[in-house]
């Protein structure tokens, strides 16, 4: 009986499941698993331009180019004269009412209808419960603002002919009343030209929204404050509301009287259904000559969310394969001349001819020089996914879940040309009719194509099912190094059990490790410490700045202080840091366990801050070793480990690193200790979520990781 | 035995976390969330049925309101402050106290009968009922339930109840708990075994075979012994099925449900009788009429479904919580307690509107079991699953309904992988439990 009973568990650890003995072989061999990994995890990342395939339109019901365009030159003349119209009033007093009112005569001239939008100018502020909600957080500037600091937008509505007002396509032209230029004249006498070309054709399915948005505050405010209204009814009950009228009718009296007589309910907001996609225009004069006529394509909106990707492919296939253009995204120029980037290209371009060799069905010839810009496009792509901030005024329509991108049309000549701007304005307003017609076919909200990429080219795409590949790579030893210290336990006990089979000791034995099953709660607690103190430093701002007139240094200063301090009283809390039931062995593995947790909801939220977090926390997770423990390995190796802790310990510090990148970047005379506030201000006002990585995820990460460096 | 220090600081600081939690209602708005949030507990619905009902129509009209007539009378007037909830937290943590020092004074007594007291020493024991309360109060799913205005502290409140009744051979208090829990949410109703068990044997106790084995050997070697003698009576009261409290318990929990009928007719008079009732309350709950997303499983698959085959699925998901009990109730009938909560956890992952509030439940009592269950396996793989699901839901569900990026495979996702999680945790708890009980034969028979 009592041998049956001895037996039966040593066979049930032999008879374990599958999926626990591949587990435990896994974790048995975690150090060569890691290297592998992680170094196969950056491999898969430097091949992701190689990866990327060729863009295509899914959603059948876009048909771009099935039509001839109407545009002619007729409407080019048409924007001639409205953008001299503009620029004579440039020389007038009071522009400020005079062009959104000319702007509103001219929309009412083709037969739409016109109201204008009057807003304050918001202040973001930082609020410590409001990430991810829509739209930003904007406290409405009340005191001090005088009432010449109101922003109107004109915003002219064409009914379609053929649809039933459910649904709008809306054209953004971002310009600055006060002080207009010949571009952004010449954005506004595009879209004019192409509204009202749409004011007279039957094909128009959805209503047409021109919204002339009124910059003198930013692009993205006046923007999203129309959006804000525009999906939020207000009623007259807000006072903000009514300050701005009342302050209007005291501010220019004369003027606004004139308007509100010319139609009757000029002020009234006016809706056209939900927005199908949006396209904001802008004419950029570049410095440098071109062969063409060029575009650039803004689509990154905040925390890394981009427009479907197929009204990124209808721009690309109009722009190149019906008007011509030469369509261009953001590239890290810096990384176009870099030495290394194209000497990794030399070597994938080999590789790739290799791989043809071998199957010729592996179509992957990449020339070095199409891997280095692929790379540079890439880079520049995940940066400002990884900001969280966006890139123009679009990102104020994916809140509201509107597809929008920032078209920005560049001529190859200069603008004073007459004869080139036509040609230029000829092409850009058969570009965004195009667009529009296609849009306009559009039978449902964009679904079809892609929402998670990233660009290596205008064509050329990498899929979230690609990209996830290089991420998992990374961060697959985590959970793996984690789980090490348990499965470490198991062993031991099996080596016990079968070195004395006397039964008195395996009772004590199991008792230790029924104790030992629930040790790592210690450490938990010391994770669990060190996070909390990670969501006060992450606070912190919040009240600094309602100090006034503080400067960023100081700022920064008392945010580093208050944090010590609070580091040090919760030292206090827990009593000795290193105490003697919490090995460091466990608290590593807590500490990878959460950072594993994080890296993985940020790629959910926003993958590249997630990737380029990883980047630097994985080999910090994986890494880690008190410095007083590299006695038993030999010489080199224990040198090369202390460096390399060390360059991760000060690398890993948010602001070191970040000071350091700025100080590589632009010369190190010019840094200083309130940079890191400014940028953190920066982040939060704009409600990025790398804010909440950087002081949820990785400053606990880091400080853990000192933590156990310094553990005796 | 490892005392845990100021206990009732701790119980204090928890009710102050949660009070200083109610003051912003607005900020965290944890009452939209699907997590929370059931139609069955959400306190908006309850809100709702109230104001019918003052506008004397049928709070079930409009089809928001899908809770016991009763809670419209107690709760209805007080939807604007959760404050009561955090009250009952409190009273469902002192049960839980209570229940856990009955369990431990049980299982002393059993072990020093077995003569193996000197195991509870060696293994560093923990007072069950102050940690079990303690891991109720804090577990943050507990208090985001109490914070987020949901009527579910009050379904945990009654299960507890009905458990510590039993566990203290109160037959009319338990009949109660399960009468009341039965009615607000029907699920609970499969407690009645464990709850027998519980009236009839005593609480948890090794199993009976071992009791049998110690007097056999008992008798054999000293009966002359006094002590023996003493403790075989012990025994041989421990073997012995009672049927009286068991009756007790059954005529109690007649009377109370024509009791609860009886008020709920009354609280409906005129409004659509009890007919009505049963069919928006426990007929809302076995059909699965709503399919807005939670964290479970089922309306996601009853969303997909055809509808021709919708009846034939209702009936296989609802079957197969029933399928469960009898197995589980033959292999753990010594420790009912136990049972009881397997069954709680069981139902939670299959029932067809869980909430956040059930997990809270299930392992605020997993904490009663703190000694037996100490050589858990994979109990940090566990912690960090339950802390890395809780914090995916709400970002995928941000991803699916807010950003508009994701879709509803995005959140589901999270609901397999919290099904899965628990049970990962109801498997192993179940077999280290079992493990216990073959460790201790084993130490009785060398």
């Amino acid at each position: 009986m009592a041998l049956e009973e001895e037996q039966k568990p040593k066979g049930g650890v032999a008879r374990s499941r599958l999926i626990v003995r591949l587990g435990a072989f896994l974790v048995s061999h975690n150090v060569f698993v890691s290297v592998v990994c992680c170094i196969a995890g950056i491999i898969a990342l430097l091949l992701l331009p190689v990866l990327a395939k060729n863009t295509y339109i899914s959603e059948n019901a876009l048909m771009p180019g099935s039509a001839n365009p109407a545009f002619s030159a007729q409407d080019v003349m048409e924007a001639n004269r409205f953008v001299k119209d503009l620029i004579d009033r440039r020389t007038i007093e009071g522009t400020g009412i005079e062009i959104p009112r000319l702007i509103g005569q001219h929309m009412a001239g083709v037969g739409a209808e016109v109201y204008y939008h009057k807003f304050w100018p918001h202040k973001n502020q930082f609020h410590p419960l409001h990430f991810f909600s829509c739209a930003p957080n904007t406290v409405t500037m009340q005191s001090n603002s005088s009432c010449a600091s109101v922003g109107v937008n004109s915003i002219g509505i064409i009914r379609a002919p053929r649809g039933d007002g459910k649904e709008a396509i809306v054209l953004v032209t971002p310009y600055n009343p006060w002080k207009i230029e010949l571009s952004e004249a010449l954005s506004l006498g595009l879209a004019f030209s192409i509204f009202s070309l749409l004011g007279q054709v039957s094909w128009l399915a959805k209503d047409i929204v021109w919204l002339a948005a009124d910059s003198q505050f930013g692009e993205y405010t006046s923007v999203s404050a129309w959006l804000k209204d525009y999906h939020s009814p207000v009623f007259f009950s807000e006072s903000g509301k009514m300050n701005v009228d009342m302050c209007y009718e005291y501010n220019s009296h004369q003027d606004w009287d004139r308007i509100t007589v010319n139609w009757a309910n000029a002020n009234a907001f006016k809706r056209a259904g939900t927005m199908a996609a949006a396209l904001v225009l802008k004419v950029l004069e570049k410095k440098e000559r071109q062969e063409r006529d060029s575009l650039t394509i803004y689509a990154e909106a905040s925390n890394g969310q981009m427009p479907n990707l197929d009204l990124i492919n209808i721009v690309h296939y109009l722009a190149v394969h019906r008007q011509g253009l030469r369509v261009k995204i953001a590239t890290i120029g810096s990384l176009l001349n870099s030495v290394w980037l194209r000497s990794i290209g030399e070597i994938v371009q080999r590789l790739c001819r290799f791989a043809k060799s071998l199957d010729p069905r592996w179509k992957y010839d990449i020339t070095s020089a199409d891997y280095v810009e692929g790379s540079a496009t890439l880079a520049s792509s995940m940066y400002y996914q990884a900001i969280g901030v966006p890139t123009g005024s679009h990102g104020a329509f994916r809140d509201y879940q509107v597809d929008a991108v920032t078209l920005e049309l560049s001529p190859w000549f200069s603008l004073k040309n007459e004869n080139s701007q036509s040609a230029f304005l000829l092409r850009g307003g058969r570009l965004i009719e195009g667009v529009i017609r296609s849009v306009n076919n559009l039978l449902e909200k964009f679904h079809q194509s892609f929402f998670l990429y990233f660009l290596t080219a205008p064509n050329k795409f990498v899929s979230v099912g690609v990209y996830m590949i290089a991420f998992a790579l990374l961060i697959a030893p985590l959970p793996i190094v984690a789980v090490a210290p348990f499965s470490g336990k198991n062993k031991i006990r099996l080596s016990t059990d079968k070195g004395n089979q006397r039964p008195g000791n395996t009772c004590t034995d199991e008792i230790e490790i029924t104790i030992g099953s629930w040790k790592w709660l210690h450490a938990a607690k010391v994770v669990f410490m060190i996070h909390l103190w990670a969501v006060i430093v992450l606070l912190l701002p919040y009240f600094i700045s309602q100090i006034p007139y503080i400067s960023p240094t100081t700022s920064m200063l008392v945010w580093v202080a208050v944090a010590i301090s609070a580091l040090l009283i919760v030292y206090l809390i827990l009593g000795s840091p290193y105490s003697s039931d919490c090995e460091w062995a466990l608290l590593k593995s807590i500490m990878i366990a959460a950072a594993f947790i994080g890296l993985g909801l940020m790629s959910i939220i926003n993958f590249s801050t997630a990737q380029i977090g990883a980047l630097i926390v994985v080999p910090m997770c994986l890494m880690v070793r008190p410095l007083k423990r590299h006695k038993e390995v030999a010489l080199c190796t224990r040198v090369m480990l202390m460096a390399c802790n060390l360059v991760l310990a000060v690398m890993g510090s948010p602001p070191a690193a970040l000071l350091i990148l700025k100080g590589l970047s632009e010369g190190f005379g010019r840094v200083g200790i309130g940079d890191f506030w400014v940028w953190a201000e920066f982040l939060w006002i704009w409600n990025s979520a790398t804010y909440l990585y950087l002081f949820l995820v990785h400053l606990p990460c880091w400080a853990l990781y000192v933590h156990i460096l310094l553990h005796p | 035995m490892t005392r845990i220090r100021c206990y009732w600081g701790w119980v204090a600081a928890a009710i102050a976390f949660r009070i200083l939690l109610i003051c912003f209602p607005k900020n965290l708005n944890l009452g939209s969330r699907p997590e929370v949030a059931t139609p069955l507990t959400s306190l908006r619905r309850l809100a709702e049925g109230y104001w019918l009902k003052q506008a004397s129509m049928s709070p079930y009209a409009g089809s928001m309101y899908h809770g016991s007539p009763l809670l419209l009378s107690i709760l209805g007037p007080f939807t604007i402050t959760s404050l009561m909830f955090v009250i009952v937290d409190f009273v469902t943590a002192m049960l839980i106290r209570a229940t856990g020092q009955k369990l431990m004074l049980k299982c002393h007594q059993s072990l020093q009968f077995l003569n193996l007291s000197k195991l509870v020493e060696a293994s560093g024991n923990v007072e069950a009922g102050n940690f079990a309360s303690l891991v109720f109060l804090w577990n943050p799913l507990t208090i985001v339930t109490c914070v987020g205005s949901t009527t579910a502290p009050i379904d945990n409140l009654m299960a507890v109840l009905a458990i510590y009744g039993a566990c203290s051979c109160l037959a009319p208090l338990a009949a109660f708990g399960w009468v009341i829990a039965t009615h607000l949410s029907l699920y609970p109703a499969i407690l009645i075994v464990p709850l027998i068990l519980l009236l009839g044997h005593g609480p948890d106790a090794p199993p009976l075979k071992l009791f049998q084995q110690k007097n056999n050997s008992a008798s054999g070697s000293s009966p002359s012994s006094h002590s023996h003698t003493k403790s075989t009576q012990t025994g041989i009261q421990i073997d012995y099925f009672s049927w009286r409290p068991v009756l007790h318990f059954l005529l109690w929990a007649s009377i109370w449900s024509c009791y609860v009928l009886v008020l709920s007719s009354i609280s409906l008079k005129g409004l659509g009788g009890l007919l009505e009732m049963f069919k928006k309350t426990h007929g809302f709950i076995l059909t699965v009429v709503d399919l807005s997303p939670n964290i479970g499983v089922l309306w996601y698959f009853f969303a997909e479904v055809f509808d021709f085959f919708r009846n034939f699925f209702l009936i296989v998901f609802n079957m197969n919580i029933l399928f469960m009990l009898l197995p589980l109730a033959i292999r753990l009938k010594h420790r009912p307690c136990f049972l009881a909560f397997v069954y709680l956890a069981i139902s939670s992952m299959l029932k067809s509107y869980p909430s956040v509030g059930d997990s809270a439940l299930y392992l605020g009592l997993l904490g009663l079991f703190a000694n037996e269950l100490a050589g858990m396996q994979f109990s940090f793989f566990l912690f960090c699953g339950y802390i890395g699901v809780s914090l995916l839901s709400p970002v995928m569900h941000n991803l699916w309904i807010w950003r508009g990026t994701g879709n509803a495979n995005f959140y589901f996702a999270t609901g397999i992988a919290y099904a899965c999680l628990q049970t990962v945790l109801i498997v192993e708890s179940v077999s280290t439990m079992l493990k216990y009980d073959r460790m201790l034969r084993k130490h009785i028979t060398t």
